[in-house]
């Protein structure tokens, strides 16, 4: 009996293995296709992928004193979600239909980031004395897979570098473009990327052309382009106004928590 | 003296081959923890070897009223914690008892079926083969995996642990007669392997960036010390090797094919390490028919002693006795499990992303 129990989970059959010993793979779902959820779909697209969960935005809601919100959603998939609200005066109160506690019931101190769990259905009641903003987030791991801003392909826009991922400390793959834009500053769009996940990752410039290892990374100063949320995915970013592309030579994962660089791609520029 | 009863000590013999092959695997685990970036842990090493060595010794005692030195059970310890590694198990943290639920699985499935499958009274399979392949099949690539085909870029230290491998192979593989096996192996493999590179088959791997294919292919599995060590460390256990010198051959290229077979559908290096591990465990299995077949050959068709009442009976009538024997059926199950876990790896999803590394956290191969 052992040996024939042995013979059915070794060979996977009826997914024994799996179900007895569990899946490196999730079952595929749906990516995300804007850093804010309301935003309408323009594909869909099924992965496995996982990312470093990150903040997604759902709604941004502004009013004066006690008002409901119109009804949005939280995801099936959302790990958690959170509230961050502003209020000039008095207490804010934020109920939800269905909750019999209040999810915030807080003094006005500046802008304030409460964490939440469970769904939520329709909107919220808030109770506030003033003007107040509220923006409701929710956490997701999937692969955001963003379409390439309009202004990338602009007449007057630019492609001036492009490069492939490699590993370096960690798992790194996938394409980086550089575009020039009209009004002369630059953006950045990582393309079919993946890169292991870590938290508060980061994309920096390196004046290094193709840098192997930490140590070779941190030989010479590298400037922070953009934080790195998502870490999975086709993704767009702005880079800095002060950034003079023509000092640096590739771009590097860096992980600042652990001092390391998870992968770079040398910029290899277009004529 | 234990109490008043007095029992013998067995201690090893100094021309023991097994202690010669213990030497070099020591030295190579000695390699594997300060130069090559091996992911086993000296705590896994020696539980491993601790736990085998505990049930060999206990059973020995029991049976025989001797306490013998366990040279058998210290090897299948030492070179199953040689090979199978447990996912997440960083080089240098040499003191993780990670995944050591898996050293020890494999462990006790090598000498449990060491010592229940016995048709004929003998142990038909390699024990750390057995309780390897075991484990990497049944648990799966979520949890555990094999010693990489790669240990490294071509300097120092690949160059030493190259070193012992071959002065190693030489010094056990004299003593125990099989370097024309471990030729009758490596010859047919490498030119399957070459004619699969050519043919456009690749794999990928977790410490390689994209498929790995054409001349790459073929070097990173014929050159691999990985390789090396099974044909000349796990191939050549005398008690599972077939016998005579022309039936090594043949047991040597038999397992060549055999190997060179499952790998051809594999994608992904941990399904070529097994496949090549499960080669092994067929052709152990099938060391009765080879030895049948070499004396049938040797004889010659039509012989006069093939009929001669002192000769065993014909090859099939021997085996048709035998097959329904549970030590019988229990080896065909082993070996069929072997065969099919193996082609069953090459459609695995989860093994893909593991090996492209894009899993993350939920597997750090």
């Amino acid at each position: 009996m052992v040996l024939v129990a042995s013979l059915v989970v070794a060979t996977d059959l009826f997914g024994t293995r799996g179900a007895l010993f569990g899946s490196a793979t999730p079952e595929p779902r749906d990516a995300a296709f804007s850093r804010i959820d309301s935003a309408p779909a323009t594909q869909t697209e099924q992965t496995v992928l996982i990312s470093q969960p990150w903040w997604q935005t759902v709604r941004r809601f502004r009013g004066v004193g006690t008002q409901e919100t119109p009804a949005f959603g939280i995801g099936d998939e959302a790990i958690q979600w959170r509230v961050t609200w502003n209020c000039e005066r008095g207490r804010f109160l934020v109920r939800a239909s269905g909750r019999a506690e209040p999810l915030i019931d807080s003094s006005c101190a500046g802008e304030t980031t409460t964490e939440l769990s469970g769904t939520v259905e329709g909107g919220l009641q808030i109770e506030a004395d003033g003007p107040w903003s509220a923006q409701v987030e929710q956490q997701v791991d999937v692969p955001l897979v963003e379409p390439p801003l309009p202004v990338m392909t602009a007449p007057d826009t630019s492609e001036v570098a492009s490069g492939d991922f490699y590993r370096m400390d960690q798992v790194g793959q996938g394409r980086m473009t550089i575009y020039r834009l009209p009004d002369d500053r630059y953006a950045l769009r990582l393309s079919d990327f993946y890169v292991t996940p870590n938290v508060d990752l980061e994309i920096r410039l390196s004046p290094l052309r193709e840098p192997e290892t930490t140590r070779d990374y941190l030989s010479a100063p590298a400037k922070l382009a953009a934080p790195l949320p998502t870490t999975t995915g086709s993704m767009n970013f702005a880079l800095p106004e002060d950034v003079d592309l023509s000092r640096y030579r590739s771009v590097v994962i860096w992980c600042p928590i652990i001092d390391s660089a998870y992968a770079a791609a040398t910029l290899e520029r277009d004529q | 003296m234990l109490g008043r009863r007095s029992i013998p000590v067995v201690l090893p013999s100094r021309r023991d081959p097994r202690l010669k092959l213990s030497v070099v695997i020591i030295a190579l685990q000695v390699l594997g923890q300060t130069v090559l970036d091996f992911k086993v842990s000296i705590a896994q090493i020696l539980i491993t070897i601790g736990v085998c060595a505990l049930i060999d010794t206990s059973l020995t005692l029991k049976r025989q009223g001797v306490l013998a030195w366990p040279a058998s059970a210290l090897l299948t310890g030492n070179s199953i914690a040689f090979i199978l590694r447990a996912s997440g198990t960083d080089h240098g943290d040499w003191w993780s008892l990670n995944g050591i639920e898996y050293f020890v699985l494999a462990a006790l499935v090598s000498l449990v079926v060491k010592e229940l499958v016995r048709p004929g009274g003998h142990h038909r399979f390699n024990p750390s083969n057995i309780g390897i392949i075991w484990v990497l099949l049944v648990i799966g690539p979520v949890h555990v995996f094999p010693q990489y085909l790669w240990w490294g870029p071509a300097g120092p230290a690949v160059i030493a642990a190259l070193v012992v491998i071959v002065l190693g192979a030489v010094w056990v593989l004299r003593a125990v007669r099989m370097l024309g096996m471990a030729l009758a192996f490596l010859v047919p493999f490498t030119a399957l392997i070459g004619v699969f590179a050519a043919t456009g088959q690749s794999f990928v791997a977790i410490w390689q960036e994209g498929p790995i294919s054409g001349f790459d292919y073929w070097v990173k599995i014929c050159t691999s010390p990985e390789l090396l060590v099974f044909v000349c460390f796990m191939m050549s256990d005398p008690a599972t090797a077939a016998r005579t010198p022309v039936s090594r051959i043949i047991y040597g290229a038999a397992t060549a094919v055999v190997a060179a077979a499952l790998v051809f559908f594999q994608p992904t290096e941990f399904g070529i390490k097994v496949a090549i591990l499960s080669s092994l465990t067929l052709t152990c299995a099938l060391v009765p028919v080879i030895e049948a077949v070499t004396r049938r050959l040797q004889r010659g068709p039509g012989s006069p002693s093939e009929a001669s009442p002192a000769q065993p009976p014909p090859l099939r009538g021997r085996l048709g006795a035998g097959a329904l024997r549970p030590a019988s059926i229990a080896v065909v199950i082993i070996a069929l499990t072997a065969v099919v876990g193996t082609a069953a790896l090459a459609d695995n999803k989860d093994l893909y992303y593991i090996e492209r590394g894009l899993t993350g956290p939920v597997n750090a191969q």
